[in-house]
């Protein structure tokens, strides 16, 4: 903050004084041309003194011109000619206008260079505060399982109760570590992508079968949780994007699924593909709690948690879904989420671009 | 409001995160009081809106309106419930915004137990404190140089008919002056029995609410008759004012 005051008043000093210098420089070389343009005249004042002189002395008017070339003489008088007269003029119009252009021209690169040198600056003090940002928000994020973690503990040493009750302290605190190993994992994600697409590849991956491995993963904990999971997408469709990034899309969607229906239940999510132009679309719909229509958008944003507490055991670290975002624009494709409001379930909509082969 | 402590408290625990909660509501039930539970702002506001407890545990990072908005919010509508703050950000700038929205406490995540439960115990007997301190008809209304003070209603009139509105802090520090009337009472001291500890960063935090108290009750607050600074050790009350 204190560096971009110090440049910002260095930036208007050097302005401020550019300008001064321009304004005096242009005045000053107005001022010499004027001059200049004042010794010709008089010069030129001599010349046709000269010239008259020459005139009365005999001299024929031909070899007055011939001698001196800007005099002109007519009806017995010598004087400057009317083309000398406006060159001159010409010339001192001339110059100032350059010196004009000349001083224009210097301000404004001075300006672009300090416009360009401000943006450079402000990209990076945006970058700096998003850091310290995120740094505040993962450490404020850890906290709250660990204060969940070390109550249990402590919970236990201090009231060494029954076995029931200290096995659901148990389960707790391992609900509790899977919750922070999943944020370290979520969080080291999404700092890869945030340094960019260094390691991204673009390959056609079969959607069918990429999909099918996600489900096939998430099963059991579906099973348990007595969600069903279907799953209609054409063997045939592909789409272009990171084989490992549409594995980590797809399982972050249908987690994200998992903690909408964990409050309600039960329930269902359902997985539908469909070639659409140059394009695949994958809708993923769940009957959970939805959310405000006009949270849509805000969904993807980092550390957005519209059910913060989950229920039933899942916990949102707000990361899963602006991983996805972040993956679906990497592979050039987008996400969408759309809910008629809470307690209508959820639909999200990822697009990507369809593999050559399949193009329609 | 009334005079005898109940037998059980009831706290009102307000946290997002089911995990913390349950934690924190199995203990404060083992400890024997009545606990009631709200994940949200607003489900709290509607609890409170409909009934009463001796403490809110206040989660503060939470969905919707966050637990600084629901203390202020309760203070507005004039409720001095205590509140005890639950927050994943502990330093003081934080502390002093939660205390400055109204409440009573503040314990950063992750806590230890113990703590917890000190806390919560300290806080529940700082307001028996000032409950019975203002039970009867003598102590609960306290009148000096043309102001009243009405301690059970948290109001009071000053001496230029002006009606004022106490926060449950101000109340409580000048019943503990005027329970000294004419003693010096430490700074050190009026934070310990209205905040409890090291709640707040410095002792000058009792000097802005002796600020506030002189603005409300002394003709002129420059030159005070009633709340005066002993330089370098804290304040004396005198209910009939200097000579």
């Amino acid at each position: 903050m204190k560096s971009t005051r110090v440049f910002q008043l260095t930036a208007l000093a050097l302005v401020l004084v550019s300008v001064v210098q321009v304004a005096w420089w242009v005045f000053d070389q107005r001022s010499y041309t004027q001059r200049n343009a004042q010794t010709l005249r008089t010069a030129y004042a001599g010349q046709a003194a000269a010239a008259q002189a020459l005139l009365e002395g005999g001299s024929r008017p031909e070899r007055i011109h011939e001698l001196l070339p800007n005099i002109l003489v007519s009806d017995g008088h010598a004087a400057l000619s009317p083309a000398a007269s406006a060159a001159l003029a010409a010339e001192q119009v001339s110059r100032h206008r350059q010196y004009a252009w000349e001083g224009a021209f210097f301000l404004l690169a001075l300006g672009l260079c300090i416009a360009v040198i401000a943006r450079a600056l402000r990209a990076e003090a945006h970058v700096l505060a998003e850091q310290d940002s995120f740094l505040a928000l993962v450490s404020h994020q850890f906290k709250t399982p660990l204060a969940s973690l070390q109550l249990s503990l402590e919970t236990l040493a201090l009231r060494t109760p029954p076995p029931p009750q200290a096995r659901v302290l148990i389960d707790r605190m391992l609900a509790d570590v899977a919750r922070m190993e999943l944020m370290v994992t979520q969080i080291l994600e999404s700092a890869r992508l945030e340094r960019g697409r260094a390691d991204f590849r673009s390959e056609p991956v079969q959607l069918a079968g990429a999909v099918g491995r996600v489900i096939a993963q998430l099963e059991e904990r579906a099973r348990q949780a007595q969600v069903s999971i279907a799953s209609d997408i054409e063997p045939g469709l592909s789409v272009v994007s990171d084989p490992l990034a549409l594995d980590v899309v797809m399982r972050n969607v249908l987690e994200n699924a998992l903690a909408a229906l964990a409050p309600v239940g039960r329930g269902s999510i359902a997985l539908t593909a469909r070639a659409r132009g140059d394009e695949v679309e994958l809708a993923v719909r769940d009957s959970g709690v939805g959310f405000a229509t006009a949270d849509g958008p805000r969904l993807f944003e980092k550390f957005t948690r519209l059910h913060p507490g989950g229920g039933g055991g899942y916990y949102g670290t707000g990361l899963g879904l602006f991983i996805v975002r972040r993956l679906m624009e990497l592979a050039q494709g987008r996400v969408s989420a759309h809910s008629d409001g809470p307690g209508q379930g959820a639909s999200f909509l990822l697009t990507w671009p369809a593999a050559p082969g399949q193009r329609s | 409001m009334s005079t005898e402590a109940p037998v059980a408290p009831r706290v009102l625990v307000v946290e997002d995160d089911t995990h913390l909660a349950a934690g924190v509501i199995e203990n404060l039930r083992a400890e024997g009081y009545e606990v009631s539970a709200a994940s949200d702002g607003e489900q709290a506001l509607a609890w409170l809106a409909g009934a009463g407890c001796a403490l809110i545990v206040l989660d503060v990072m939470l969905p919707g309106i966050d637990g600084l908005g629901v203390c202020r919010r309760l203070r507005e509508q004039g409720n001095n419930t205590p509140v005890l703050f639950l927050t994943a950000r502990g330093d003081p700038a934080d502390r002093v915004r939660g205390l400055e929205a109204g409440g009573d406490d503040y314990l950063a995540k992750p806590f230890h137990l113990q703590e917890f439960l000190l806390r919560v115990r300290a806080i529940l007997r700082r307001w028996d404190w000032y409950h019975s301190a203002s039970a009867t008809a003598a102590t609960a209304v306290l009148s000096f140089g043309g102001n009243e003070v009405d301690f059970r209603a948290f109001r009071a009139r000053a001496w230029n008919g002006e009606a004022q509105e106490l926060t449950e802090k101000e109340a409580m520090i000048l019943k503990v002056l005027a329970e000294h009337d004419g003693d010096i009472v430490s700074r050190e001291d009026l934070l310990e029995k209205v905040w409890g500890y090291d709640v707040f960063p410095s002792t000058r935090t009792v000097d802005n609410f002796i600020l506030r108290l002189r603005k409300r009750f002394e003709a002129d607050p420059a030159n005070p008759r009633h709340f005066l600074t002993v330089w370098g050790v804290g304040y004396r009350f005198l209910k009939d004012g200097t000579p």
